[in-house]
């Protein structure tokens, strides 16, 4: 069993390890070892668009596990007390938001947008008092719609994530805590709120990194946003050079790094109660 | 509850609360899914303009088209299903392993190396595969051992790679959650009642784990079922998923309505598939299994 | 400067009314920006003194192995503008982008077949020579930029031309190949598994339909039927649908493409025994131009940079780069002589006699549309 383990790690790490590796390649290509050089890594981080193609995406990523994490705890909190219809109708959107696949969200969003775009800025063409239509603001694919598609997906899955804990949780806290005569918000932000916490941090977590890695919902919605994952791509047609294995190194350390120090923080701040 | 609730004045200050706490996702819900979806609908009824895009009609001939992208379907409805099935039979030896048998010293840093590969680009990731698929990869190595000439890439083996790789870790951590939560002390007994290694596992280990096990394969399948970048690039177009189909028709061809009306299906087909997975699978699961 | 007045300097250059050197000059940003920039030079862009003021970038949607890395960086240099190069694999790809909407384009090579549909659909916009002043209509041959003007405008400028016919691996196809005929017949039989079609459906369904000796352009329906059963036939014999082929030939995955004479050069001169082959039945010429999308967001960079690549001493660099022929004249006595007898840059004449333009009908027509779908997704 050991050695089967073993067998899958190498499984996942051989092609991570052929990635870093080539990364430190002194030729063009990202298949043909030439000798070692570190300097894709400078090519990388004087590439604007490089950079550009991170910002966007970490942008996009805050904003949408942000939006999500808010919005979904709002109503998973919400939802513990509706019964009837609406709780049926709300069960039944969430359902439908996880299972429809992700080539459709960004298929649906953008011929939805494509469509009520035309419709307003036709409408702005013909209202704005400004002489060169050049100066009509027009609404365009972009931040917004990669936000927006994003957020629904990790909407769901926050909503689903805080119910499942709220469902979990001791509901005779919350009723001592009104016993006592505890405000709402008071029961709220010292009962309610660090109970279902880890299922937000999970959450926004879970959001940040979907966002972040997401190819196909950007590719449709994004217009001229080049996020990471659309440049990464963008880069595996111009034919890969080991700028692609640098930014993935790169990716993969600043990851570990959030990753470990998480740990330290999380172990320190747990240490005292933690029993098993 | 009943005692706050006594009074009409705070049952209506509640039920405001409740709807602001409610509105921002549910205007979520209706902008980007109910009216994309529904545009979709209105889209899959219409017929191809002139130059590609979307010109308004009202007939069913898109879906009556649809066995035109049999294969595509049949591509996915046979690959999604082995494709989850392969993910499971790897992960689970390894999820056991993790739970039952690892030490609780190692098994946090152990999880904590299945999940990493997910924090480098999956399109990179299959990037590699590329590589190590192609003819100058494994193929190469295995001829230099003498195996003749093998052709790995553009195959829905190397398809199957790719999703196996690129999924395994989303199948060992509900498994390993559920095996977590196992009682060891079951086993023990089971094994000082003189029960087989092999007896105990079938009757203690693998029902407890179930919960896992179906919640690891809803969202492997979820995820497949809509597929485009694996079979894009370990396929080299040769492979089809619905996906790819999808992209095909909307980025090239530029059917619009027609693509509508596979998306359409698509949906239809995953809420169908799942639904009923869930239902078959629900005496096993218990009230353990929720959408996720 | 009070708020106010540095809002109504920042809206006028919005507007466009006054340049950006002027607008950081009246607001004090520009010494700003200069003290910052001494002080931490890595922090700010490479802009030379004297750029022109076109912006700090320009988007360019082109094709695989097109251009020489070296003079975008030669442009960025002397503008100060970075260029961002997107590739494609198709005008059917293009097309679908553009007609989708807010892609950010400035510049784009759309080929021969496509720029009347461009026009048509309203998605290009005419462009003003006066900002092409190294453009120079009569240094050109004729018929591979008339498909550049309609009606007497101008909407896309030269890039340059070439030929659709394939490449063959000779280490390990032995056979002398000469046409579609052969390429279809021996893809399916003894080369099963190595042989690359586009992936787009003028050339590919183009060369099925040759294997027939029907036209290159043919959108006959019954004559597309045939084609399709051909194409359906070595589906399951191909090694992969894709127009960017270099790395599988390169690395031996495939023996046989379909490829662009460029493409060819390119493979032949780092191996040898990649050869191209001009298939007799003939096949596909075609001529590449720069244009510019209507929402282009950056226009002064975009003319800049198409004026920049058209000037002959850098487009000269282009052709070694990327191996097509240029229509400019002017570029062609600037190359080495030997190019000028280069059998893949020019083909023999018996060779492009058969060979035609690409038809705008081909783009639009929906059967050749769905046929090529249905191919793929076979």
């Amino acid at each position: 069993m050991r050695a089967y383990a073993i067998a899958i790690y190498l499984f996942l790490y051989a092609p991570i390890a052929l990635i870093v590796l080539f990364s430190f390649n002194s030729g063009l290509s990202a298949s043909d070892f030439r000798g070692f050089s570190i300097a894709w890594y400078g090519k990388v981080a004087g590439n604007r668009f490089v950079l550009e193609a991170v910002t966007h995406s970490l942008i996009v990523a805050a904003a949408s596990a942000t939006l999500a994490t808010l919005f979904g705890t709002m109503a998973a909190l919400a939802l513990q007390r509706v019964t009837g219809w609406l709780r049926a109708v709300f069960d039944g959107l969430t359902y439908v938001a996880i299972m429809v696949p992700g080539i459709v969200i960004g298929i649906a969003t953008l011929i939805a947008l494509v469509t009520a775009f035309d419709i307003v800025n036709d409408l702005l063409l013909a209202i704005w008092p400004a002489d060169d239509p050049g100066a009509v603001p027009q609404l365009a694919l972009g931040y917004g719609s990669i936000i927006a598609a994003h957020t629904l997906f990790s909407l769901a899955l926050v909503i689903v994530l805080v119910r499942a804990r709220i469902a979990g949780m001791d509901r005779s806290l919350v009723e001592a805590a009104t016993d006592l005569y505890a405000t709402p918000w008071g029961t709220f932000r010292q009962v309610t709120l660090p109970l279902i916490l880890p299922a937000v941090v999970a959450g926004f977590l879970l959001s940040f990194t979907f966002s972040f890695d997401d190819f196909v919902i950007a590719f449709f919605v994004a217009g001229s946003k080049t996020t990471l994952p659309i440049y990464v791509f963008a880069s595996i047609r111009r034919g890969v050079t080991p700028e692609i294995n640098a930014i993935g190194t790169v990716v993969l350390l600043v990851s570990l790094l959030l990753l470990f120090s998480a740990q330290i923080l999380l172990r320190r701040g747990a240490k005292p109660t933690r029993a098993t | 509850m009943a005692k706050a609730a006594t009074s009409d004045d705070s049952a209506k200050r509640r039920r405001r609360w409740t709807a602001l706490l409610l509105a921002p996702a549910g205007l979520w819900f209706l902008a980007l899914l109910v009216m994309p979806l529904a545009v979709v609908v209105v889209f899959s009824l219409g017929e191809r303009a002139p130059a590609g895009g979307y010109a308004p009609a009202l007939s069913l001939a898109n879906y009556l088209n649809l066995p035109a992208r049999w294969t595509a379907f049949r591509n996915t409805l046979v690959l999604a299903p082995i494709g989850t099935l392969v993910c499971l039979l790897a992960a689970y030896p390894l999820a056991y392993f993790l739970a039952v048998r690892t030490s609780p010293r190692y098994r946090l840093l152990l999880l904590i190396l299945v999940i990493v590969p997910f924090w480098t680009s999956f399109l990179i990731r299959t990037y590699a595969w590329m590589f190590i698929l192609g003819g100058r990869g494994l193929p190469a190595l295995f001829e230099w051992i003498g195996f003749g000439e093998i052709r790995l890439i553009n195959t829905p083996l190397s398809v199957l790679i790719g999703i196996v790789y690129g999924y395994l870790p989303l199948m060992v951590f509900p498994i390993f959650v559920s095996l977590e939560r196992l009682d060891k002390r079951l086993l023990e007994a089971a094994a000082d009642l003189g029960s087989t290694p092999w007896r105990s596992f079938r009757q203690v280990t693998l029902p407890l784990s179930a919960p896992g096990v179906i919640t690891g394969c809803m969202l492997v399948f979820i995820l497949l079922m809509g597929e485009y970048l694996i079979p894009q690039l370990l396929g080299g177009g040769k492979v089809f998923f619905i996906g790819n189909a999808l992209v095909d028709l909307f980025l090239q061809s530029r059917n619009w309505p027609y693509g509508s009306a596979v998306a359409m299906s698509l949906v239809i087909l995953m809420l169908a598939t799942v639904t009923l997975y869930l239902r078959l699978t629900r005496r096993y699961g218990g009230r353990d299994v929720s959408l996720l | 400067m009070d708020r106010k007045q540095f809002i109504q300097q920042l809206r006028r250059y919005q507007k466009g009314s006054i340049s950006r050197r002027h607008f950081l000059g009246v607001t004090g940003l520009g010494t700003a920006t200069a003290v910052l920039a001494s002080a931490m030079p890595e922090l700010v862009w490479p802009r030379a003194a004297s750029a022109a003021e076109i912006g700090d970038r320009v988007s360019l949607t082109t094709w695989p192995n097109y251009h020489d890395p070296a003079n975008f960086e030669a442009f960025t240099a002397k503008t100060g503008a970075a260029v961002e190069v997107a590739v494609f694999g198709s005008n059917e790809e293009m097309l679908a982008k553009l007609q989708a909407g807010g892609t950010g384009w400035d510049v784009f090579v759309p080929t021969n077949y496509t720029i009347s549909t461009y026009k048509d659909l309203d998605l290009i916009q005419p462009l003003d020579l006066s900002k092409l002043p190294n453009y120079d209509a009569a240094a050109y041959e004729t018929r591979f930029v008339e498909a550049g003007s309609i009606d007497g405008v101008t909407y896309a400028v030269s890039k340059d031309w070439g030929t659709t016919g394939y490449a063959v691996n000779t280490a390990k196809v032995t056979e002398p190949m000469t046409s579609w005929k052969q390429f279809w017949d021996l893809s399916m039989d003894k080369y099963t598994g190595r042989t690359m079609v586009h992936d787009y459906q003028l050339t590919t369904i183009g060369n099925a339909l040759k294997y027939y000796g029907y036209s290159f352009n043919s959108i006959d329906t019954a004559e597309l039927a045939e084609a399709e059963k051909l194409l359906l036939a070595a589906k399951p014999h191909l090694f992969a649908i894709n127009s960017d082929y270099q790395p599988s030939m390169r690395s031996g995955d495939a023996w046989m493409t379909v490829c662009w004479t460029g493409d060819a050069k390119q493979m032949h001169r780092d191996l040898p025994e990649i050869v191209y082959v001009v298939a007799k039945e003939g096949g596909e010429i075609w001529s590449d131009f720069y244009a510019i999308p209507k929402e282009a967001p950056h226009l002064e960079a975009a003319y800049a940079l198409i004026d920049f690549l058209l000037d002959p001493a850098v487009n000269a660099k282009e052709v070694l780069a990327h191996g097509y022929p240029t229509a400019d004249s002017r570029t062609t006595a600037l190359l080495p002589k030997e190019l000028a007898e280069d059998p893949i840059m020019y083909p023999a004449a018996e060779l492009l006699a058969p060979l035609e333009f690409g038809a705008a009908a081909t783009l639009t027509d929906p059967n050749r549309a769905e046929i090529m779908a249905r191919f793929k997704s076979a």
